[in-house]
């Protein structure tokens, strides 16, 4: 009893931290989103030519598919900074310092992450709801059915997802930005593997699919079950409508959907087993320090303990400074933020990005070559992830927004260190372009090195974390330069009509907003 | 150099007054600024080094009004926050050359300063090693360099000396004193010792409004006459913590001897020197009384 009660406030405690700050708005504000781009057919779930009537258990699996597709990889970046939190705030060394268990603790944090992606799950349910009454064409408003697959799919769903989260915040690898991009290839892997097999996925791709392909067979034998697509964008594919009277929730098929529960709660249990319970001594600076000429403990100051007479300079020989203009030190400041963002890159960092360099600039093949000139753009995610969010991240927002200039001179070197990043790391294509005289892609190209760490930076200052920018390039990336859709492609490798204009109009107003965001955090001008 | 706060006043959401209708006028030397927690007395600095704008009022630096020209002080500015955070993959250089970039500085004599700035806080033997690896006193010196970067005119120093042991504050109070003859220093504590030992003026602020400005003899002048030394037994020591206001005691051999603030003397005790602690329990106690009086009306 004592364990449950336990559980509960640290979850509860935590939940509440969560939904009363002005980002659990945005996170409702996304699932709203989600929402109106079904409502409005943006989003929709077609078996070839087919889709089903919008009757309750339609639309209710329809906007359960949506769910877990979209909120399994959003929500992930937004719960995955629960255990992260109780460090920064140093509340954690406070519960280290209590009798609670690891495994209390993990699973505690698990149900909080649940809590919050269960509310955006609350707001597509209620949202399907309102879909069914003002499409009207399948019948009366059937609670059960309608809730059935939330409940069933999506909630399981959820709790993997929170799990994962956990398991993710626990293990050194996968807490930072690594992890990040990691989880959206292994759900990108996952997502596909599940709509191609037709198992019983987490996700509930396979078991809807298996489902609703089965009912659409008794109409149309010639169905393939390889049509099934939740479909994203304006195009809408489906001529036809068959109606589906929903899942059969047999105690079997119920008991398969609890057991991602069960999985769920095993993982938040694993989590526990690399949980460092706020040990500082097996924290970040120990770990990022390792394999460092000198390893730094957690030490006193042997300068001043040895007992002996140590030469110092007394305040009052300090040199003078000769003062200067402040626009000549533009460059310098350039120079000093981009050796803050490669600080602690180890030479293996440099080898891959020397590597995809020459390769997007020799190899023969275009498909080859384009590849690898994404992945070179791919390569310093994580650095340009830091970009407007590494003075919340570390706390030196006071030490460095006090000192003259920080709008008008610290802000823009950031930023043009990361274009400073874009161009080494990316030019091989560039030139590419350049040496083919291709002037309209290499200006698309710049465009795109312009555009990247404008993204970066409006992001970072906005968000204050390095992880929303993680999450929505990387599947930009995926989408524009990896997989070639046309208009997403920032780095110009796919035609697109008004393509350059755009990212340069784009980097502008992502400029505005960075610049009008930092204003707002300085208090001052 | 001057640096004139006029009736400035801070409005934080929920409607709390941190701050309300404050005025003060600083010149060189070192300000030491007092209070108990939750005075203002960080929003008080986080408002001079701009960090945040103030809602009411002005504070203008040498003419310079900081809303609408905020760099005319932060060019000028060394600001030590109470709470800070550091880069951990750098180093002291690495990281004492970024903010010399960011404020501004040329690299020659930054480098100079810096390898001097390593001296001065006694961390030249340490100087390679990440910052993630230094200890909560070791950040704190970090910090303190990290604010005499610049030379500034002005240093604001928010609880400078919390985590450093005995010798590195004795050697911070005497680098206070030595910086302050051509700058004007502002010292916020709760170590009035601190305060005792370099402040040429001290300012009191109570609940976000200033109740006294004043050189800290002034202050202990108030004070003199109202202390006493009490030799009671233990039992009784409960008693008196009950009956007057005592800012110390001492178990000896005789019994509890009692450090007490009061109008007249109780039966037996002895008039002693007011300290500035004495004085400053002084002051507050009055303007509690004098509030509450007020309030009473």
């Amino acid at each position: 009893m004592t364990r449950g009660r336990a559980l509960y406030h640290l979850a509860r405690a935590d939940f509440l931290e969560r939904v009363r700050r002005y980002s659990f708005l945005l996170t409702l504000a996304f699932a709203a989103g989600l929402a109106f781009l079904t409502y409005s057919g943006t989003i929709s779930l077609e078996l070839g030519e087919y889709r089903g009537v919008y009757n309750s258990a339609w639309v209710g699996s329809m906007m359960t598919l949506v769910s877990t597709t979209f909120i399994t990889l959003a929500g992930f970046y937004m719960v995955k900074n629960t255990i992260q939190r109780d460090a920064q705030t140093r509340v954690g060394l406070v519960l280290a310092t209590t009798p609670m268990s690891k495994s209390l603790y993990t699973l505690g944090k698990a149900l909080s992450n649940f809590a919050v992606l269960a509310a955006m799950v609350a707001v597509l349910a209620g949202a399907a709801a309102i879909l069914q009454l003002v499409r009207a064409e399948g019948g009366g408003l059937e609670p059960a059915k309608l809730l059935a697959p939330f409940v069933w799919v999506a909630l399981p769903a959820m709790a993997m997802t929170a799990a994962i989260a956990v398991l993710f915040e626990t293990l050194p690898l996968l807490r930072g930005g690594a992890g990040n991009v990691i989880y959206f290839f292994a759900w990108a892997a996952y997502v596909g593997l599940s709509g191609a097999t037709g198992v019983n996925d987490y996700l509930g791709l396979g078991f809807f699919m298996r489902n609703m392909t089965g009912a659409l067979k008794l109409i149309d034998p010639s169905h393939r079950e390889d049509q099934f697509t939740l479909q994203a964008g304006p195009t809408v594919h489906a001529t036809k409508t068959f109606l589906w009277n929903g899942v059969d929730w047999t105690p079997q098929v119920l008991l398969g959907r609890l057991q991602w529960v069960a999985i769920a709660m095993g993982i938040a249990w694993l989590a526990a087993l690399f949980f460092h319970r706020f040990d500082p001594a097996r924290g970040r600076a120990r770990w990022a320090a390792r394999g460092k000429k000198e390893a730094p403990e957690p030490e006193e100051d042997r300068a001043g303990a040895n007992g002996a007479p140590v030469a110092r300079a007394a305040a009052g020989q300090l040199t003078p400074l000769v003062r200067t203009a402040h626009g000549s030190r533009f460059a310098r400041l350039v120079v000093s933020e981009l050796r803050l963002m490669l600080k602690g890159r180890g030479w293996w960092w440099y080898l891959v990005a020397a590597g995809l360099f020459a390769a997007s600039l020799a190899v023969p093949d275009v498909q080859a070559r384009q590849a690898v000139a994404a992945c070179a753009w791919l390569w310093p995610v994580l650095i340009w992830s830091q970009m407007g969010a590494r003075e919340a991240r570390y706390d030196t927002g006071k030490l460095v927004f006090s000192c003259a200039h920080a709008l008008d001179r610290q802000l823009p070197a950031v930023w043009a260190a990361g274009v400073v990043l874009a161009v080494s790391t990316g030019g091989g294509l560039g030139i590419r372009s350049l040496m083919g005289g291709d002037w309209l892609g290499f200006s698309a190209w710049l465009a795109g090195a312009l555009f990247v760490p404008s993204f970066a930076l409006a992001l970072g200052v906005w968000s204050g974390s390095s992880r929303l920018f993680e999450a929505l390039y990387t599947l930009w990336w995926y989408a524009g330069p990896m997989n070639h859709v046309p208009g997403l492609d920032f780095m110009g490798m796919t035609p697109a009509r008004f393509a350059t204009v755009f990212y340069v109009l784009a980097t502008l107003a992502l400029w505005i907003a960075a610049y009008v965001g930092r204003r707002g955090k300085l208090g001052y001008a | 150099m001057q640096l004139i706060i006029d009736k400035a006043g801070k409005l934080y959401k929920g409607k709390v007054w941190a701050l309300r209708n404050f005025s003060l006028e600083l010149g060189p030397g070192v300000l030491g600024l007092l209070g108990p927690n939750g005075a203002g007395k960080t929003t008080l600095m986080n408002i001079i080094a701009t960090i945040t704008r103030a809602t009411e009022g002005t504070v203008t630096w040498n003419g310079a009004d900081l809303q609408r020209e905020p760099d005319a002080v932060r060019a000028v500015l060394g600001y030590l926050p109470q709470d800070f955070g550091v880069y951990p993959n750098l180093n002291a250089v690495e990281f004492l050359e970024y903010f010399a970039a960011v404020k501004g500085l040329d690299a020659a004599s930054a480098r100079r300063r810096i390898d001097e700035l390593l001296q001065l806080v006694n961390l030249a033997d340490v100087r390679k090693r990440p910052l993630g690896g230094y200890s909560g006193g070791m950040r704190q010196r970090i910090g303190i360099a990290q604010a005499l970067l610049n030379d500034p005119q002005l240093l604001i120093v928010d609880e400078p000396t919390a985590g450093l042991d005995p010798e590195e504050r004795v050697r911070f109070r005497n680098l206070l004193s030595d910086l302050s003859g051509d700058r004007i220093v502002i010292l916020s504590t709760h170590i009035v010792s601190d305060v005792e030992a370099t402040a040429t003026e001290i300012a009191l602020i109570s609940s976000g409004t200033l109740v006294t400005h004043a050189p800290p003899e002034e202050l202990l002048r108030a004070a003199e006459g109202r202390v006493w030394e009490w030799v009671i037994p233990s039992a009784e020591l409960s008693a008196a913590k009950q009956r007057y206001l005592i800012s110390g005691t001492v178990r000896r051999a005789d019994g509890v001897h009692v450090r007490l603030l009061a109008e007249s003397a109780p039966a037996g005790a002895v008039p002693v020197a007011a300290t500035l602690e004495d004085a400053y329990l002084h002051c507050l106690s009055t303007h509690r009384a004098q509030r509450a009086e007020a309030s009473a009306r």
